[in-house]
């Protein structure tokens, strides 16, 4: 197994300074989180320019550009509900360091981004949910096997489609965690890449305990076979426990300088 | 269920280190499959073979080596000579005589051998030691400077004395670096993490992970070398991804198999033979595991360690 893959989350519109950047098209504010998350040990990024209606493909061909000229073509994950905006990403990537992530399809009414990374050779992060969110992994699994058929009767590959459990906020859920980190497990099984939003894990949970929470989540998930999720890297202690997982997985081999990599 | 072949191919590629200056330079790695696995990615560059003199000259070969350098004293006539033999692509030079427990020569002593053995080979030329890392670490320093210029390499720097050996990497001398382990796998990423943390450049770093002659505790030799190779292929591993040396010529006529001359032991046959066999299964073996380049002592196991890289990389140049 390869090392885990950490896609960056910072460069999001939920956050207000990084939506007002995405909108009046400033480069600082998104070159300086990038370029944080990237020094972290982020190998991919994660861009969310919200649902983006009136611009969406014109902002998205800007970013794209602004982080692949600035940040040596790093791969990008493509995160809007605006599909003309994702396509229009894509037009402009630049893949000598690995494909586009679509982000993402679920198993209802974002089936086609499914469709839309297959016509563009993207990768697609295929959300185990219908219209609502899966209630036990009964349902998951199947919403899984109506990702994975629809995407091979595409003509993806398998490694191509990273399936995502989803997050569950831990507070007020726990009785559901459990067998969310199961259902990792089953896609690991199956030999399916998998990934997902950690962070929403420790939602609601006061702002000094979310690393904590966050990085026991990561643990026990890279154990049952996580190869990839959508997280803060400038979280410190999450980054030391994804790197000491990969270690203790034989995903990377150990050096005595192996936080500082 | 249908079979589906796994394939071997990898994004990843090992780093090209050259050697040397000129038309005589030679480059080292650059392979983005398994060993010889050329069906599955490219070889740019067969593995490189060197041969090993000592400051010594003809006098610290054995004696069935002695003959091959006919006319030869010194280290510089050897040098010379060795430029001729068939397969040579580059020529080490270990300062053995520096051991203080041996000949203990001084340094300006030695400095005068390497320079004269530079003016007598336009090959590239890598510098070895007396096995002592304080001792070698000077030596290094100092042959740096004469070498300004050659691009040669440096064997070697390891935990004990990187923080002066890495100095010869630096533009002023602009020499490249072996890194130094014994069959530890990690501390040989360590010494790569650090190096490169010192600002050498990757491609100024040869990895020396271990040697060791055919049944002498060889195993640990070969997945050292095996699990450095995948880990640089298969894990994406940046900080292993340099080509591996193996010097092969002092640990395979160290043991008893070679040393031993037909006089001691009349039933073992001729001691040329069983001298060359050890250090060509030696090579052969090291090569196998993923090992760029090997230093030999017995022109007979250089032309034939070459022969058979080059049959097995196909066009590699």
């Amino acid at each position: 197994m390869g090392k885990f893959i950490v896609i960056g989350e910072r460069l999001s519109a939920t956050a207000s300074s990084v939506n007002r950047a995405f909108a009046e098209m400033d480069p600082e504010p998104i070159l300086e989180r990038a370029s944080a998350q990237l020094k972290a040990g982020a190998v991919c990024l994660d861009v969310n320019i919200g649902p983006a209606e009136d611009n969406g493909p014109e902002i998205m061909k800007w970013v794209v550009r602004l982080l692949q000229d600035n940040f040596d073509n790093v791969p990008l994950s493509l995160d809007t509900s605006n599909k003309a905006a994702i396509e229009a990403g894509i037009s402009v990537y630049n893949r000598s360091r690995g494909k586009p992530i679509v982000n993402s399809a679920d198993a209802a009414g974002r089936l086609d981004y499914m469709d839309l990374a297959a016509a563009n050779d993207a990768i697609c992060i295929a959300l185990c949910n219908g219209d609502g969110i899966a209630r036990d992994n009964d349902e998951r699994m199947g919403y899984c096997q109506t990702l994975l058929e629809h995407g091979l009767e595409l003509g993806m590959s398998e490694d191509d489609i990273w399936f995502d459990p989803m997050f569950l906020v831990i507070k007020g859920m726990q009785d559901k965690v459990k067998e969310m980190l199961e259902c990792i497990h089953m896609f690991s099984e199956m030999g399916l890449h998998s990934t997902g939003g950690l962070s929403n894990s420790s939602n609601g949970m006061p702002k000094a305990i979310r690393p904590v929470m966050d990085s026991s989540m990561i643990a026990m998930a890279m154990m049952q076979g996580l190869t990839s999720a959508i997280v803060n890297p400038n979280n410190t202690r999450l980054m030391e426990t994804i790197k000491s997982c990969d270690i203790i997985l034989g995903n990377t081999l150990y050096a005595d300088s192996y936080l500082e990599l | 269920m249908p079979f589906i072949s796994k394939s071997g191919k990898s994004a990843s590629r090992i780093c090209e280190v050259t050697v040397g200056t000129g038309d005589r330079a030679v480059t080292a790695g650059g392979e983005s499959s398994l060993p010889f696995y050329t069906f599955d990615g490219k070889t740019p560059n067969r593995p490189r073979t060197g041969i090993e003199i000592t400051d010594g000259g003809v006098a610290d070969q054995p004696a069935v080596v002695q003959k091959y350098y006919d006319g030869c004293v010194s280290a510089a006539d050897m040098a010379r000579k060795a430029s001729s033999f068939e397969g040579v692509d580059f020529i080490c030079l270990a300062l053995t005589g520096a051991d203080p427990n041996g000949k203990n020569r001084p340094a300006d002593e030695l400095m005068e051998t390497v320079r004269a053995v530079a003016d007598a080979t336009d090959l590239p030329l890598a510098v070895s030691g007396c096995d002592n890392a304080q001792i070698d670490a000077g030596l290094l320093r100092k042959a740096a400077q004469v070498l300004k210029g050659r691009n040669a390499l440096m064997l070697s720097a390891r935990e004990e004395n990187y923080e002066s050996v890495k100095k010869t990497a630096a533009p002023e001398f602009g020499q490249n670096i072996g890194a130094e382990s014994a069959d530890d796998i990690n501390l040989a990423k360590q010494l790569n993490i650090l190096l490169l943390q010192a600002e050498v450049p990757e491609n100024k770093i040869i990895m020396q992970p271990g040697t060791a002659a055919c049944g002498y505790g060889f195993e640990y030799v070969i997945s050292t070398i095996d699990r450095i190779r995948l880990a640089a292929l298969q894990q994406s591993d940046k900080t292993l991804q340099m080509p591996v040396i193996t010097p092969v010529a002092q640990e395979a006529w160290s043991v008893r198999e070679a040393a031993a001359t037909q006089d001691e032991m009349p039933e073992w046959g001729s001691q040329e033979e069983r001298g060359i066999d050890m250090e060509v299964e030696t090579a052969a073996a090291v090569l196998a595991a993923g090992s760029d380049a090997v230093i030999l002592k017995h022109p007979e196991s250089v032309r034939t360690i070459a022969a058979m890289t080059a049959a097995l990389t196909q066009g590699g140049q």
